[in-house]
């Protein structure tokens, strides 16, 4: 699935000559912890962090006899460009979430400005935007039962455990399937709805399949 | 001993499924008999409660559902929607019958006819919501019954202890936002096991926050992990709600021997769980339990477990 259709349309963002002091209002206003700068054109030039601020008015803070109203001048004289993060890592609309997953996990960021052909933000998809994908994916709160069926790691495998499940008219909510849990075998996970899983179970086995006990479950 | 009433008719039987199924008449059967032979039946008070009409059902059921389920039974559907919750031609007569059973036995115990009341009932309820039936239940017996003491006993604390291996998603649905209703299930943890719902932070919503508490229990958890969760969960919490009457939804299944899921309770786990009832009723609302048969497929261990059961419920 393509990354334009998990990420958030509406992106706050804040121009390089803000000072700080409007950006951490921003952030605080609208709830997000960074926030994607763009130059006049929209193009993207740079990210702000809440932490980023944070660590900007730090000094301030630790002087003996520091007041508030320094530090708070000191946001206010600051301009955005001055601490942001300009080589941004982001997604482009063409991106998969699969290509947000690796770049989300591999650069350890919180979250990836999507940019469009031209350099302007066109959205932006977070941790917590992928996470909601994997609990639809994993079918978390679906009125559904759980099963893990160990397969050889070759075609047709799950072919015949969807034909004996669809013997019994029951619908399948999600399927995964991870690496093997032994050498040439597959562990494949299925919610499916109904409460009747004994009969299910018993089919599986008798085609020759081992079901996992839920104290060896995979995912 | 106590005077405790059996709720039960003989038309539960008719509720019967067009295939193989767990949630057979059988059940009845098998308990009746039991009862019999260990000259249980006899020290209790039996109940037979009467066919009831539609107001009882809408307290808690949409007109809407009520009418889909009565054209499915009318025209030979052979299941609700696509699942596995089957219906035969009697089950919409025999699904009001089983809610019946549960007002019937709340009614003895809460103007005191009886000190409380076992209601052997099917088809079962608690995965009932207010718009479908499902998980082999087609109305919620102890919400209607929950609803019918609010409504004709102005009873304004009841709790519900719901121990039935799956978790009661229709009972929670029902009351999660109702302050007056307490709601505890205790079940095998949702990723592993049917309905998927019951997590432990799931407390209920809105003016109901804080009156729904949910148990999650590991596969493989037994009578010691559900006594700790008795005691640590359930007991400051009644302490605090004080309740008039306590309901439970008593299923069997989350026995070691029973086939649908990963619990491994014995006999002595379900003693346990009625005395801590039958005490804490005791103690808050003049001893008043009624308890409504929900799962339980393995006949030996639901068949011994619900005797075991009834004579905590007697105090013999």
């Amino acid at each position: 699935m393509f990354v334009v259709r998990r990420m958030q349309r509406n992106v706050v963002t804040v121009a390089p000559d803000a000072s700080l002091y409007e950006a951490r209002e921003l952030m605080r206003g609208h709830n997000v912890h960074q926030l994607p700068v763009t130059g006049g054109n929209g193009k993207l030039v740079g990210i702000l962090s809440n932490r980023d601020v944070r660590e900007a008015s730090l000094p301030v803070a630790l002087l003996s006899g520091a007041t508030e109203k320094e530090a708070e001048d000191l946001l206010r004289n600051t301009p955005v460009e001055k601490v942001m993060t300009r080589k941004v890592v982001t997604a482009t609309v063409d991106d998969t979430l699969e290509d947000t997953v690796v770049l989300l996990h591999d650069f350890r960021v919180n979250s990836l400005p999507v940019v469009d052909g031209q350099g302007r933000v066109a959205g932006i998809i977070s941790r917590t935007d992928v996470l909601k994908a994997f609990i639809d994916v994993l079918g978390v709160g679906e009125v559904s039962s759980r099963l893990e069926v160990v397969v050889p790691d070759r075609p047709g495998g799950l072919a015949q455990i969807m034909t004996i499940i669809k013997g019994f008219n029951v619908n399948i909510t999600s399927v995964l399937t991870t690496g093997a849990p032994e050498e040439g075998k597959r562990a494949i996970f299925f919610r499916v709805a109904t409460q009747n899983v004994v009969p299910l179970k018993q089919a599986i086995r008798e085609a020759g399949f081992r079901i996992l006990d839920p104290s060896s479950f995979h995912l | 001993m106590n005077r405790v009433a059996f709720v039960y008719h003989p038309d539960y039987l008719l509720h019967e499924s067009p295939f193989d199924h767990p949630e057979s008449p059988a059940r009845l059967t098998a308990i009746t008999e039991h009862l019999q032979a260990t000259g249980l039946m006899e020290k209790m008070v039996p109940l037979t409660p009467a066919y009831t009409e539609n107001g009882d059902i809408f307290r808690v059921h949409a007109p809407e559902y009520l009418q889909r389920l009565e054209s499915a039974c009318r025209r030979g559907d052979l299941t609700l929607d696509a699942g596995d919750t089957y219906l035969c031609r009697n089950s919409y007569a025999i699904a009001f019958l089983s809610a019946a059973g549960a007002m019937a036995g709340a009614e003895a115990v809460f103007t005191g006819k009886v000190r409380r009341a076992f209601c052997a009932l099917r088809p079962p309820g608690h995965h009932s919501d207010r718009n479908t039936g499902m998980g082999f239940c087609l109305l919620n017996n102890i919400a209607i019954a929950a609803r019918y003491l609010q409504a004709r006993h102005g009873v304004s604390r009841i709790l519900i202890v719901d121990w039935d291996v799956h978790h009661g998603n229709g009972t929670q649905s029902i009351f999660l936002e109702d302050p007056s209703v307490f709601f505890f299930s205790i079940h095998e943890h949702p990723s592993f096991l049917y309905p998927g719902t019951g997590r432990r932070w799931e407390t209920g919503k809105g003016a109901g926050e804080g009156a729904t508490l949910n148990a999650p229990m590991s596969p493989g958890a037994g009578d010691d992990e559900y006594r700790h969760a008795f005691e640590q969960m359930l007991r400051p919490a009644v302490d605090r709600f004080r309740p008039e009457i306590i309901l439970v939804s008593a299923g069997f299944d989350g026995h070691k021997d029973d086939p649908l899921a990963d619990i491994q309770l014995t006999g002595e786990g379900f003693r346990y769980m009625t005395r801590f009832v039958v005490e804490m009723a005791d103690r808050h609302c003049g001893g008043r339990v009624v308890s409504l048969l929900e799962g339980g497929y393995e006949l030996k261990s639901l068949t011994s477990s619900v005797e075991i059961h009834i004579r905590e419920l007697l105090g013999t």
